[in-house]
């Protein structure tokens, strides 16, 4: 928690730090209306079945209900998804999890929708299910989509260089673990929610919370069989996202709903438990790394296995998987490696996107191996993370070349500069009675972007109105970072504008412009050049009208000044809403479009994994410092401090960027201390935020984020994205710190007192204490 | 909608009670109202505590102190009677859920809620207090140890409510103590916890010890071995070591999500060490 927050008078956010705060911020779960109805599913509860009925006439008899729906209503594919259309909107064949779907009910009140779902008669006979990635590779494992080519493998990735594995055997130390990172819940503050309703002239209105409002319009069509004109998308600031909503939700259900019922608003909003349920999860993982180096301590070789845990649907595991395969080996030169990485498909619950993307595994792994090898050649882990660093032009374990801006060096020179490091002894050595401290790093990188194949562009468009106000209509959602605000200060600087004068629009399929999801670190980095662009043409085309209002000989004379024009040469002066009134409407809109620089470079032939977003072209870096404290008695681990050094680029707005590593940074510690999303064969044990524990304000440490200088060329005024990188850092951070503090640390996560204390137990065994 | 009677006064309180018998009573919600959110059907009606000045009092009376149960933890934390004497119930309330739970439950709940976890719980059982109940007609009162029966169960009648504790004059104690572990530093519910008091000579040796565990067995759990086995005894890492002993094998934790019965054995005994640390 930075003191400075609001202290330094620096308003930062334009709709309000403290609106947001007092709940003023209406998301998509605030929106009622007169006469709306509740839309709600009924959820499979098994977790594989063959769907023999679905009975809703006892539903559909119960007072209040509207409408009681099946798949037998839906006209289009009632398949959605991004890459794989594989999920279906509700289950028609078969039941691939717990989570899953079956009937659909609009009622007049709550009451009479939890009803009424009661009341839906299922005929399921059920299959044999599998829970467990290698079991459902195994040899005669039930298949859960018996069309797809692969069976139970989603996707499977393998990336060879150099030598690859066989130098393993020839490195002066070697190092091998096994590691397994558990399911993250999103948990954010507004469960999936969203209202619709279809107008009189056919079209469906649906506002919902969703990072990805014009793929949700396609996807909608095809699932339902609609023609994509006929549907508006709205995308309201949501009350947290992380990838989680990076994806339908709620989006055809109410589409179908509102199709069934004409005229009148429905609202869905999942409950708590609904959420865990049916939400994608950040993908559980199993991860062997094995890391060899030279005498000197450069690393020679890797050789990482990884599998991810995909639930039942590709709500993106590929692309996770991708991104695994790509950061696998960290910001470090490692000349021969193989990597190979599997998505499988489980009956569990879903896993999909989530902030971090594939990558908090890798560097989880990774960054811990790195400390084994440190042990094991005797040296100092920061030290040896230095001497093996990529720079500019380096190439990374998958074989690609970094071409962009590379300041991870310049990261970990700052945590060994950093007091906490240069006084990690006597530190250590103060820590009071039944209490052992330690210092853990990690080194991490993290992609900007969607890769090579998948167009990453923004379309940003600016509007002068009659009134003399910008407009600017932003076309990726806000989610909580503050992008839209950082977009405003794009457009307000290249139009001259005082900051937060400009109107921000938030995405309305009807009224901005495609500009892909709020994800992959991309959203200020693409959308933000759209922005500077689509200010830019804007610019000159006010500068050129008003010249011509004023009798001026060439824009040069004219300057664009908070809400007006002036000709320099006389001083004369035009308002905006004057300029904006000698100029018809399409004159007073700009649009540019962008698309972000996608990699030439193929480290692997596979087109698939091209199409999932191997390569990226540019990355940004980060280094992590904590200090923790254990407690012998209880297993308790408290994070006193902890350091993030981060090259993100340029900075447009360093309190903005400094909060996303903050929130990061927490969220990364609820990943490596907290969160333990739980299921037995499927079933969810830790259903709701009284079992699933996530971190709250009183357990986060004493954070300090140092941004390194650097500049991308790419990036708007010379940043890369700073959303995810952030998060990658503090688990393997603090499970190095409490190595260094009782001489072991567990292969398990998430770091529970319980985990503390037998690592305690074993260290002692061994007299492990360093 | 459920039906919400809130009477101002305890003649309210009692009328409310025998016309609508079936009603459920409730203080503060943080309990009742998370169990009903659970529960399908119709809400039943409740009846509110919070109006009733009469439950809310903190006083001295003839020696002992009286906490009524409408008062909340964040009432009880800041009153001078228990900031200043009775520092093991404030530092069990002062760990109690967050700032906003600690205003809203009240003490009456917490007992009525009868968790083992319960924070309150473990210094009220070590303080030897007592529960006074009433009803329109009479009152009774008996020993926390008997009004409190087994995981959410407790001996209240139809027609009764929790009107406090009673905590008798202190005892002269140079050691109060209470430490809970969780989860996390907010919001935990305890995955174990001790509450302790100590009588030491001026020798620093132990002339009374009374100890009792939260979340370690289906009610506030006692270890009687564990406390004689440090009375007469100089407090120390030695005879605390015995006396962990004692108690891991005395208390009966169960496994759960949060944490295994024998992390929940162990640390139960190791948290009687850190009394090697504090200062009396
Ligand atoms: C987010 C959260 C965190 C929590 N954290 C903790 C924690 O850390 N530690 C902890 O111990 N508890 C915790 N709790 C539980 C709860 O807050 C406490 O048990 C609190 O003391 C309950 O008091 P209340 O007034 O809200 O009870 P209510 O919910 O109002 O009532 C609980 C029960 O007691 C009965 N009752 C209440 N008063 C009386 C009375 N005077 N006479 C007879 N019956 C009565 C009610 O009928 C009901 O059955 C937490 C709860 C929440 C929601």
């Amino acid at each position: 928690m930075n003191p400075r927050g609001f202290q330094d008078g620096r308003k930062t956010s334009r709709d309000g730090d403290l609106a947001k705060a007092r709940g003023l911020e209406m998301f998509a779960a605030d929106r009622y209306g007169a006469g709306m109805l509740w839309a709600g599913v009924r959820r499979a509860g098994v977790a594989h079945a063959a769907i023999e009925g679905v009975d809703t006439s006892r539903a559909l008899a119960a007072p209040g209900v509207v409408a009681a729906l099946t798949h037998a209503d839906i006209k289009g594919s009632n398949r959605q998804g991004v890459i794989q259309r594989d999920q279906p909107v509700l289950a028609d064949d078969r039941v691939r999890h717990r989570g899953d779907a079956v009937a659909l009910v609009v009622a007049e009140t709550r009451q009479a929708l939890a009803a009424a779902l009661e009341l839906i008669s299922l005929q399921l006979s059920e299959l044999p299910a599998v829970f467990d990635p290698d079991q459902a590779l195994a040899k005669g494992a039930p298949i859960i989509h018996p069309g797809h080519a692969g069976g139970n493998l989603l996707l499977g990735g393998r990336v060879e260089t150099g030598r690859g594995e066989a130098v393993l055997a020839e490195c002066a130390a070697m190092v091998e673990a096994e590691y397994r990172l558990p399911w993250q819940e999103h948990a954010y503050l507004e469960t999936e929610a969203g209202w619709a309703i279809q107008e009189d002239d056919g079209r469906l209105i649906i506002v919902s919370s969703t990072q990805t409002p014009f793929r949700d319009r396609q996807e909608v069509a095809e699932a339902l069989g609609l023609d994509p004109a006929r549907l508006r998308m709205i995308a309201p600031p949501t009350g947290g996202a992380f990838g989680g909503k990076d994806g339908v939700s709620v989006q055809s259900l109410l589409a179908l709903a509102a199709l069934a019922c004409p005229g009148r608003p429905i609202k869905m909003w999942w409950s708590r438990e609904e959420s865990f349920l049916a939400s994608p999860k950040r993908h559980r993982a199993r991860l062997r790394y094995r890391l060899g180096a030279d005498s000197q301590g450069r690393f020679q070789a890797l050789a990482a296995e990884i599998v991810y845990d995909t639930g039942p649907y590709d709500h993106l595991g590929g692309a996770v998987l991708t991104l695994g395969l790509e950061h696998a080996g960290g910001p470090y030169r490692i000349p021969n490696a193989l990597i190979e990485a599997r998505a499988v498909y489980t009956n569990n619950p879903v896993s999909g996107a989530f902030r971090g993307f594939g990558v908090p595994q890798v560097a989880a792994a990774m960054e811990m191996t790195v400390d084994l090898l440190a042990a094991k050649l005797g040296r100092d882990p920061l030290d040896l993370r230095r001497l093996n660093a990529v720079r500019r032009g380096d190439i990374i374990a998958p074989g690609v070349t970094l071409t962009g801006s590379t300041e991870i060096g310049q990261c970990l020179d700052r945590l060994e500069a950093h007091d906490l490091w240069r006084g990690r002894r006597a530190w250590k050595e103060a820590a009071g009675p039944f209490q052992r401290r330690g210092v853990g790093v990690a080194a991490v990188m993290h992609a900007v972007g969607y890769g090579p194949m998948v167009p990453d562009v923004g379309n940003a468009k600016i509007e002068l109105g009659a009134d003399g106000v910008f407009s600017l209509f932003c076309g990726v959602v806000e989610m909580g970072q503050g992008n839209s605000a950082t977009y405003g200060l794009l457009a307000e600087r290249v139009l001259g504008q005082e900051p937060g004068s400009v109107r921000l629009i938030q995405p309305d399929t009807d009224r901005c412009l495609p500009s892909g999801s709020a994800s992959a670190s991309r959203t200020t980095f693409t959308f933000g050049n759209a922005v500077l662009g689509a200010a830019t043409l804007l610019r000159e085309r006010l500068l050129a009208r008003a010249a011509d209002a004023l009798l001026g000989v060439a824009p040069a004379e004219m300057a664009l000044l908070p809400g007006r024009v002036r000709h320099l040469p006389t001083g004369k002066e035009l308002p905006l809403d004057l300029l904006a009134r000698l100029m018809t409407p399409e004159q007073r809109v700009a649009v540019h479009r962008h698309r972000a620089p996608a990699s030439t470079q193929r480290p692997s032939a596979d087109p698939v994994l091209q199409m999932h977003g191997l390569p990226h072209e540019v990355f940004s870096f980060g280094a992590v410092l904590a200090a923790v404290e254990i407690d012998e008695l209880t297993g308790r681990l408290r994070v006193e401090r902890l350091i993030t050094a981060v090259d993100c680029g340029g900075l447009i707005d360093p309190l903005l960027a400094e909060r996303q590593v903050e929130g990061a940074v927490v969220q990364g510690l609820g990943y490596g201390l907290y969160e333990e999303f739980l299921a037995r064969e499927g079933r969810v044990l830790s259903p709701d935020l009284a079992t699933y524990i996530i971190p709250t304000a009183l357990d986060a440490p004493e954070m300090e984020t140092v941004f390194v200088p650097g500049h991308e060329e790419s990036g708007p005024l010379g940043l890369k994205g700073v959303g995810e990188v952030g998060i990658d850092g503090p688990l393997p951070a603090l499970a190095n710190a409490l190595r260094d503090a009782v001489g072991d640390c567990p292969r398990r996560f998430p770091l529970t007192p319980e985990r503390v204390l037998e690592a305690l137990a074993g260290a002692g065994e061994r007299g492990g204490r360093p | 909608m459920a039906k919400v009677i809130l009477p101002a006064d305890m003649g309210q309180l009692w009328e409310a009670m025998e016309a609508h018998p079936e009603a459920r009573l409730y203080a503060g919600g943080t309990d009742l109202l998370v169990r009903l959110r659970a529960q399908a059907g119709p809400p039943p009606a409740l009846v509110c505590l919070e109006r009733l000045e009469e439950l809310r009092i903190i006083e001295e009376r003839g020696g002992e102190l009286f906490l009524g149960a409408g008062a909340t933890h964040a009432q009880i934390l800041e009153h001078p009677k228990v900031r200043g004497r009775l520092p093991v119930l404030a530092r069990a309330l002062a760990s109690l859920g967050s700032p906003q739970v600690r205003n809203m439950g009240t003490l009456g709940g917490n007992l009525v809620t009868a968790s083992p976890a319960g924070d309150s719980l473990p210094p009220l059982y070590v303080l030897g207090a007592e529960v006074q109940l009433i009803s329109r007609k009479a009152g009774r009162r008996l020993p926390i140890t008997e009004f409190i029966k087994g995981p959410g169960r407790v001996d209240l009648n139809p027609g009764e409510v929790v009107a406090g504790v009673c905590l008798p004059k202190s005892e002269g104690w140079t050691l109060q103590h209470f430490e809970k572990v969780g989860r996390r530093d907010a919001l935990a519910i305890a995955l174990v916890s001790l509450a302790a008091l100590l009588r030491l000579s001026s020798e620093g040796v132990v002339e009374e010890a009374r100890l009792a565990w939260g979340s370690v067995g289906p009610t506030v759990m006692r270890a009687p071995q564990a406390e004689a086995a440090l009375k007469g005894r100089p407090l120390g890492l030695a005879s605390l070591g015995e006396a962990a002993e004692l108690a891991g094998q005395a208390l009966t934790p169960i496994d759960d999500l949060r944490a295994s019965a024998s992390y929940r054995r162990r640390v139960a005994g190791n948290l009687l060490l850190r009394l090697a640390e504090r200062e009396a």
